[in-house]
């Protein structure tokens, strides 16, 4: 080995060796007890292998398989719910504070990314409050307008919207932050060459904008994506994942599996499975786009 | 956003295996002994806690009791997560029905003979049963819980009710003639997205109607009286009596159930003892309000039975000879008649300060006239009747799936026969894999 490869890989070594032990080891253990039925309270040398049972059962028409397939089929809803609103909702107020005619851009900018920043526990608690069933403002808010009040996070049909809109109210300010960013690098010569040939507002904004936006778009679905299939603390904060289990979303559950009931097989085969759709649903938007950048 | 659970377990696996190494270096440490206690307990009881071993280090002074404080909530969670590490607490407080798997993974150390003696003795047979394991005594009983009626005596007045219901008949009849639909006001209150406070009401309404969850390991979730019990939630429930939206509980046990019950818009509820120093909180001086009465009791019922559970403190067995032998002793002062006054112990005194019943026999004797109060009473009437809950291998696993069909007939997603045939086919797989 030549001397600069040397140095190359003496260089690398100290944040590759992290990396390693701090992700990819772990990684393979989850995988490794993904296959084991183990005790989380007791060593790893207290594992036994058994195969694929841990993924049958949880594929299974028990209990566990049927929380399981809750769970996912939660969090695959959260999901799509929070990338639907999200990413319309961050571009429309991406493109007003991008106007540079708007008065105030910088303090509605400042107002929507602070959101972002405060924290999820504090977040939790307040709207925890504001959907207070009777004493609740959302729902004195609604009644002004003559609508009655609305059971929020109290039933099994609204609550996880409950939290979906929770979510989107605190990541609606990080993703304008990016939509802006996007629209920045747009050159406003293409604009003035549509205008020229006697497009308005909604063709430039159809032909133009959304086309020449659409890898900060698909950068943000990905982010929102995997910020949405992690959620955890408003669910552990204010639901507990119910009513009848309606917002028991995957992280929850398999922290409740692997560690509340101390099932750490069980709970690394559902992380395992977590880890594997995440894997195959990102890979599969990047593969769309990709052909459609073909096209 | 902090570590995710997912992460969590990955990161977990990685630093269980540094945590062998750092064993060696605990113990070598110096000769003073310091001992880590767990426990949920609020703030103010962290302080008393706290001041009580700054009692004990007084003649102790190599040994030194640190307290750590998570929410109920986290409490497994953390005692899984930390039991048996290097670093996890000496001590914790655990509610019983945790107790099988933690002796089974070997995390609990066996208490002392002194120790053991001492409970089997000093505490009712009862508790000292739940606070062991296959006979070995593994901790030192404190609280424990039961369930009773509490009901709004200003409601009962104004809906023209005379005394508490003392069977399902009037108790059904009692939580109509409170419902008053216009005024957001529903009979009786039950609990969701608590496990135990979801389940726990409804055991005692069964045990009140002569059944029970689990008899010699089986569960009897479809019998007679066990279906009787779901009917009774599915006729509250389709009548408008109780209103499923209203009894959502957060993770401090709070929220629009407690929310309800103190601002007057539900009748009726079934709680244990330990919510007193809630609703004096949320109530104030309309706490005079609430009355205590015992369950009512079912068609095929023989008297008013509340299901009962109790806390303990337990030792770790990963913790170093020192700590287990300081940890014991501290246990044993702690809830000894002399670390309190006039004969209680100091956690009686701990425990009280809660509004929480004290399990050992000299601690219900020395606080006699405290539970003489009202409300206290109406649970200390019922404590000799009640009935244990099941404390069996996969007892949490069982409790969340029957929170799961308990719920789905509070809300409308399953029928009582459903329900009765679901919990019972989910808990006989659970039971069987978990004493496999």
């Amino acid at each position: 080995m030549s001397g600069f490869r040397k140095s190359i890989v003496a260089m690398l070594a100290p944040s590759l060796g992290l990396i390693a032990i701090f992700v990819l080891v772990p990684i393979a253990l989850t995988i490794w007890l993904a296959f084991t039925k183990w005790s989380s309270q007791t060593p790893f040398s207290t594992a036994t292998f058994i195969g694929f049972d841990n993924f049958r059962e949880i594929f299974g028409t028990s209990s566990v398989g049927r929380d399981f397939k809750g769970a996912m089929v939660n969090t695959a809803l959260y999901s799509l719910l929070s990338i639907a609103l999200l990413l319309p909702l961050s571009v429309l107020f991406g493109m007003l504070i991008h106007q540079a005619e708007l008065r105030g851009a910088n303090i509605l900018r400042t107002i929507l990314f602070a959101t972002y920043m405060v924290p999820m526990i504090a977040v939790a608690l307040v709207f925890s409050k504001l959907y207070s069933p009777t004493e609740g403002p959302f729902n004195q808010i609604l009644s002004w307008v003559g609508i009655g009040p609305q059971p929020w996070l109290s039933s099994p049909d609204t609550a996880l919207v409950s939290v979906v809109l929770l979510n989107v109210w605190q990541q609606v300010g990080y993703f304008t932050i990016l939509i802006i960013a996007g629209l920045t690098q747009i050159p406003h010569s293409i604009y003035e060459a549509a205008r020229m040939d006697g497009a308005r507002g909604p063709s430039l904004f159809g032909f133009i904008t959304l086309p020449l936006l659409k890898r900060t778009l698909l950068f943000s679905a990905v982010i929102a994506l995997i910020n949405a299939v992690q959620v955890f603390e408003p669910v552990a904060l204010i639901t507990q994942g119910g009513p009848v289990g309606s917002t028991n979303v995957m992280t929850y559950h398999i922290r409740r599996v692997g560690i509340e009931r101390a099932q750490g097989g069980l709970g690394s085969a559902m992380s395992v499975t977590l880890l594997l759709a995440l894997v195959v649903t990102v890979t599969a938007v990047f593969a769309l786009a990709r052909r459609e950048d073909r096209r | 956003m902090t570590i995710r659970p997912l992460m969590g377990l990955f990161l977990g696996s990685a630093l269980a295996a540094f945590s062998s190494v750092a064993m060696f270096s605990n113990a070598a440490w110096a000769e003073d002994v310091t001992v880590s206690f767990l426990t949920h307990w609020p703030p103010e009881t962290v302080a008393k806690l706290e001041a009580a071993a700054a009692t004990y280090a007084k003649d102790h002074p190599g040994v030194k009791v640190e307290v750590r404080a998570v929410p109920f909530g986290d409490l497994l969670t953390t005692l899984r997560s930390q039991a048996g590490q290097s670093g996890g607490p000496t001590i914790t407080g655990i509610y019983d029905l945790w107790l099988p798997e933690l002796a089974r993974d070997k995390l609990v150390n066996a208490a002392p003979e002194a120790s053991a003696t001492d409970v089997t003795t000093n505490w009712p047979k009862g508790v000292a049963t739940a606070a062991s394991v296959g006979g070995t005594v593994y901790g030192y009983p404190n609280e424990i819980d039961v369930y009773a009626l509490n009901y709004n005596k200003k409601l009962f007045e104004e809906a023209g009710i005379k005394e508490a219901p003392k069977t399902w008949d009037e108790f059904y009849a009692a939580a109509e003639k409170l419902t008053n639909k216009d005024k957001g006001q529903q009979g009786f209150g039950m609990i969701n997205s608590w496990a135990a406070g979801v389940v726990h009401p409804f055991a005692s309404l069964l045990a009140s109607n002569g059944g029970a969850l689990v008899v010699d390991g089986k569960p009897q979730l479809d019998s007679d009286n066990a279906k009787a019990t779901f009917e009774l939630y599915e006729k509250l429930i389709k009548s408008g009596a109780s209103v499923a939206t209203m009894g959502t509980a957060d993770a401090n046990t709070t929220g629009p159930f407690l929310d309800n019950f103190v601002s007057g818009k539900t009748g009726m509820i079934i709680m244990a003892n330990w919510w007193e120093s809630a609703l004096k909180a949320g109530m104030g001086d309309r706490f005079a309000d609430i009355a205590t009465a015992p369950i009512p009791v079912g068609p095929k019922g023989d008297g008013p039975h509340s299901i009962s559970y109790s806390w303990m403190t337990v030792v770790s067995d990963g913790a170093t000879d020192a700590e287990k032998k300081a940890a014991w002793d501290f246990l044993a002062w702690f809830n000894g008649p002399t670390s309190g006054e006039n004969g209680a112990s100091a956690m009686g005194d701990l425990l009280q300060s809660m509004g929480i019943l004290p399990s050992r026999t000299s601690d219900v004797a020395a606080f006699a006239e405290r539970l003489k109060t009202p409300f206290l009473a109406g649970y200390v009437s019922v404590l000799s009747e009640a009935r244990p809950f099941p404390t069996v291998l996969g007892g949490q696993e069982f409790t969340e799936s029957l929170q799961g069909h308990i719920e789905a007939v509070q809300f409308g997603k399953e029928t009582a026969a459903e329900a009765a045939a679901g919990a019972q086919a989910d808990a006989t797989a659970i039971l069987e894999k978990a004493a496999q």
